[in-house]
């Protein structure tokens, strides 16, 4: 009990002196998490939405292959973007490996399937009367595509939830893909796993313990937003 | 586009294009057909009752009309022309549908109503519209207006609907079942506010219901429908003495 008691003191410590480091990791997590959110949610809300909403040949075998994909291993992801950014791969003359672009483009990846199927799932689930609704107020497509998701919001806002913890927590792709560089592509998680390589037990829960707190406030903000909503 | 005028001649409509003209349509699901009509027209500027019990079509019938779907066989022209999924949109402006379970946005009370405006671009005088089609429909908008959908009856939600569609000013009105749970009051309201579409706008109105005594209090015509089919089409003779009017009911040209 007294070894969780002094990891948590010694997290607050690390939080209150304002320790470069551990403030460093903080800012990546966050920054790379958020870029790569909102890149899956710009491309996973209008793919999930035609996903749930429209019928052509194909969707079910799709909508499995989407739902396949959320179980996908972060190591898998991470060992498919160091292919592509490798120096002999396809995009190694952009010299991408080991920077936090490529840690970016690696969760975008793990997010995308998770944006998509559960934007599909609040969409199907929208009440059938809706679309009949929308067509006899005239609302074109545009329109009814908007409405459809603005009454489709709490879906979708849970889905960005559930992304945002994913790409938060994630070590497999951060590791391998931006090589736990520090100063430059170490994040709470990759920091995590190295103090607990190194040993120092108490210093790598003091990080779990700042990257809970980062993960509640972000939950915290969505569900304030939810309700106002 | 093609030009069905001619098809007005082949029911009796010969001096003007009809609004709707309906010529060998027919409507199935999943296979079963539901709806069967050989041909059929609608005069502008009408109210129309349409009576029958559950199933006969009535409702399928409304959908066809409001072109929110399409037959699997036949062509329906409005104001001259087929209309097709391509053009729908464009005639969906004049046309305006109140399903039988209507469905409202999750928003509140004056936002719904003022949704079809917004659609259609409409800024001027939008608040004073809202409020004046939710008073046409006996919700009083300062108690109303902000309050959200969710805190309405089943009855509020009806009248909130109608109020979304009666706001647009449509040149055409279609109502599927608009008085079923709601008391005598509110089925006066509807009344009324049908009839004010008609003289307030010209609007042509169609309506659904089951009580063919409400329907024949008000209606210019009662075409009655059974086993998706038109059965019997009924001319309103108002005789000046009698407290109403009264509906004759005549079969169908098309009814054998």
């Amino acid at each position: 009990m007294g070894f969780l008691v002094d990891a948590f003191l010694k997290a607050i410590h690390l939080i209150l002196r304002g320790d470069p480091a551990t403030y460093s990791a903080l800012a990546t997590t966050v920054y790379v998490s958020t870029v790569s959110l909102a890149a899956s949610l710009l491309m996973g809300i209008p793919a999930g939405f035609l996903l749930g909403y429209v019928s052509f040949p194909g969707r079910r075998m799709l909508r499995t292959l989407v739902d396949t994909l959320l179980s996908l291993p972060t190591v898998l992801i991470g060992l498919l973007v160091y292919g592509l950014l490798t120096r002999r791969g396809p995009l190694g003359r952009f010299e991408l490996l080991f920077t936090v672009h490529a840690i970016v483009i690696g969760q975008a990846l793990l997010a995308l399937p998770i944006v998509t199927a559960l934007t599909a799932s609040a969409v199907e689930a929208l009440d059938g009367r809706l679309r009949v609704t929308l067509l006899s107020l005239g609302a074109g497509p545009v329109r009814r595509f908007a409405t459809s998701l603005r009454e489709a919001r709490y879906g979708v806002l849970a889905a960005a939830v559930t992304a945002y913890g994913r790409v938060l927590t994630e070590v497999g792709i951060a590791i391998m893909v931006g090589g736990n560089i520090k100063w430059h592509t170490r994040t709470l998680t990759t920091a995590i796993a190295l103090e607990t390589n190194k040993g120092d037990f108490a210093a790598g829960i003091a990080l779990g313990a700042i990257l809970l707190l980062l993960a509640s406030g972000v939950n915290a903000i969505l569900y304030g937003l939810r309700k106002r909503a | 586009m093609s030009r069905l005028s001619s098809l007005a001649g082949d029911c009796g409509e010969s001096f003007s294009v009809p609004l709707y003209l309906f010529h060998d349509v027919e409507q199935a699901y999943k296979g079963r057909t539901v709806l069967s009509i050989g041909r059929w027209a609608v005069r502008q500027g009408i109210v129309l009752g349409l009576v029958g019990p559950n199933g006969s079509g009535k409702s399928t019938l409304l959908r066809l009309m409001g072109f929110v779907e399409f037959p699997v066989r036949g062509t329906i022209a409005f104001r001259g022309d087929r209309v097709s999924r391509r053009r729908a949109q464009a005639v969906r402006s004049e046309v305006t549908l109140l399903p039988q379970d209507p469905y409202l946005l999750d928003r509140s009370v004056a936002d719904n109503v003022a949704y079809g405006l917004s659609v259609r671009g409409v800024r001027r005088n939008r608040a004073a519209r809202v409020q004046e089609a939710l008073r046409w429909v006996g919700l009083d908008p300062d108690l109303f207006g902000a309050r959200s959908v969710r805190d309405l009856s089943g009855g509020e939600a009806r009248r909130t609907a109608l109020a979304a569609r009666l706001v647009l000013r449509p040149r055409v009105l279609l109502l599927d079942e608009p008085t079923a749970e709601i008391d005598a009051h509110s089925a006066q309201l509807v009344r009324r506010a049908i009839l004010r579409a008609r003289s307030d706008w010209g609007a042509t109105v169609v309506v659904t219901s089951h009580d063919w005594t409400w329907l024949r209090g008000f209606c210019d015509e009662v075409h009655e429908m059974r086993d998706g089919r038109l059965i019997a089409m009924g001319h309103e003779t108002v005789d000046p003495g009698a407290a109403g009017a009264s509906v004759v009911i005549s079969r169908s040209p098309s009814a054998s």
